[in-house]
């Protein structure tokens, strides 16, 4: 059904398919959220400085007026347990969204999504040996020069590059 | 410079006199590190983390009548070292010496310019932490947080009587480190060995001329290329904009330089020479982010000590806005 969605989305689907998608839509909550769901990614990567989705004011909202729970502590934990696990599961299949959204998204939305991604992983991609006239062209007037000295030259000299591991490579390239 | 303890008195009488207003609290350390790090003399053993890295090297500091001799050298992975005399640098690849590069006003003293303090005040704030010890020494930590999320948090352990950088380090989102190097072993002033290890002594470089290639003997001419970046954080103002040599291209490239006082913003711009290798978007290594992007048959790179969402921003905003 999440297929059909962003399809519909797209404007890629059948009539005849639209139209059951279209019944879905209407009986079951879950497809609604999904279709939200798709929507809110959309834009966000579309435009996402213009996404204000403050939730910390709403969560603080809904646990003052939750009551309180008066239950011994053991059904207590077990409950805590089972809403880690929701929660782990929710955010697994938003990844799975995620990923499967960049191969189903225009052309030119994938290098916005692999920047967003980029993002998210600062630390992804060593700095490759052969830029490293531009790490040194920029050291030579940075100001932690003056303030670190010759160490901040350290960054400059890439002793260790052969243990990073190449895999990190693919990975970014196959984010394009 | 031998007698490093009356030193750091005489240099805050000496800053308080090249500002007529009074450094605020923390940022007087900075101007007293900056000082240290090119007049003191030191030698001794400093670890670099980053990620889940850790490098080893040893470093010799020695001024000699203003002139600057220092050599870096990496202590474990293959035999790299640094030579830096007067503002220039060289390496040393297979017993031999080659000039990396030469910076330009060496000797510009002092390193804090006016508008980078203003700059600094604007966008940092500075915390004193305490006195720790750091390689066996008293060092005031300082913190200087920035009031917005598109720079880097600095921690700085600074010897309370020489005013030297002891130990530094760089902190992201929820106090993450980004990158940190510490002396682990560290002598001062008088006590340093001249004449300790290496393939090239310092002793023996000592007083004699390093050859320095024509290139990189003269300055680079500054150039207006009508490159532009609009969305630079606040108080990173613009340092220089030249065009120079570089090592692998064909060409000059245009470098402009940005600063907000603690770090650095380095647009490089040349001619696309549509080589694979460059391979485009986002690397890092310690707090250095840098950015590939091609632009109208040109190559941009953005190369900063700044997080990755900040280099992205500025390279977005990159454009041509000359003749």
């Amino acid at each position: 059904m999440k297929q059909e969605i962003s399809a519909l989305m797209d404007g890629e689907l059948f009539d005849d398919d639209v139209g059951m998608v279209m019944d879905h839509l209407k009986r079951d909550h879950a497809t609604r959220m999904n279709w939200a769901t798709y929507h809110l990614i959309g834009d966000v990567l579309r435009q996402p400085d213009h996404i204000h989705s403050d939730l910390s004011a709403k969560v603080h909202e809904r646990m003052r007026d939750e009551p309180a729970l008066l239950v011994s502590r053991g059904h207590a934990v077990k409950q805590k347990m089972r809403t880690f696990a929701l929660s782990a599961v929710a955010s697994l299949s938003a990844v799975g969204v995620v990923a499967w959204m960049s191969l189903q998204i225009s052309p030119e939305i994938a290098p916005q999504l692999a920047m967003q991604q980029a993002a998210m992983r600062p630390a992804s991609m060593q700095i490759q040996p052969k830029s490293d006239n531009y790490l040194m062209a920029h050291q030579e007037f940075s100001p932690s020069t003056d303030v670190n000295g010759g160490a901040s030259y350290i960054r400059t000299v890439s002793y260790g590059i052969d243990d990073s591991p190449p895999k990190n490579n693919q990975t970014e390239k196959q984010a394009k | 410079m031998r007698l490093c303890v009356p030193l750091c008195g005489l240099l805050l009488a000496v800053s308080a006199n090249l500002h007529a207003e009074e450094l605020p609290v923390g940022f007087d350390w900075l101007e007293v590190a900056a000082f240290a790090g090119h007049q003191t003399d030191y030698s001794g053993v400093f670890v670099y983390q980053f990620g889940n890295q850790v490098e080893t090297s040893s470093i010799v500091h020695i001024n000699d009548a203003d002139r600057e001799y220092e050599k870096l050298e990496s202590l474990d992975g293959p035999k790299r070292e640094l030579i830096r005399h007067d503002g220039q640098v060289w390496s040393y690849d297979h017993d031999k010496l080659v000039q990396l590069d030469s910076r330009q006003g060496s000797n510009q003293f002092p390193s804090l310019l006016p508008e980078q303090l203003s700059a600094l005040k604007a966008n940092y704030q500075a915390k004193l932490l305490g006195v720790e010890r750091v390689a066996g020494y008293n060092a005031q930590v300082i913190l200087f947080q920035p009031k917005d999320n598109l720079r880097y948090t600095h921690k700085l352990w600074i010897h309370t009587d020489t005013g030297l950088l002891l130990k530094a380090a760089v902190l992201g989102e929820r106090n993450r480190i980004v990158e940190q190097y510490a002396f682990t072993q560290l002598q001062l002033g008088g006590k340093v060995d001249r004449s300790w290890g290496g393939t090239c002594d310092l002793a023996d470089m000592h007083g004699k001329t390093l050859a320095t290639t024509p290139e990189a003997a003269k300055n680079y001419p500054s150039t207006n290329s009508g490159w532009v970046a609009d969305a630079l954080p606040a108080g990173f103002n613009k340092i220089m904009e030249i065009l120079r040599p570089m090592p692998g291209k064909h060409g000059p490239v245009t470098q402009i330089v940005y600063s907000d006082g603690l770090s650095a913003i380095s647009i490089f711009i040349e001619p696309d020479d549509h080589d694979e290798d460059d391979v485009d978007g986002l690397s890092s290594r310690g707090a250095v982010n840098l950015y590939h992007k091609v632009l109208d048959q040109y190559l941009i790179t953005i190369v900063g000590e700044v997080p990755p969402h900040t280099v992205m921003q500025v390279a977005d905003s990159v454009r041509y806005n000359g003749k």
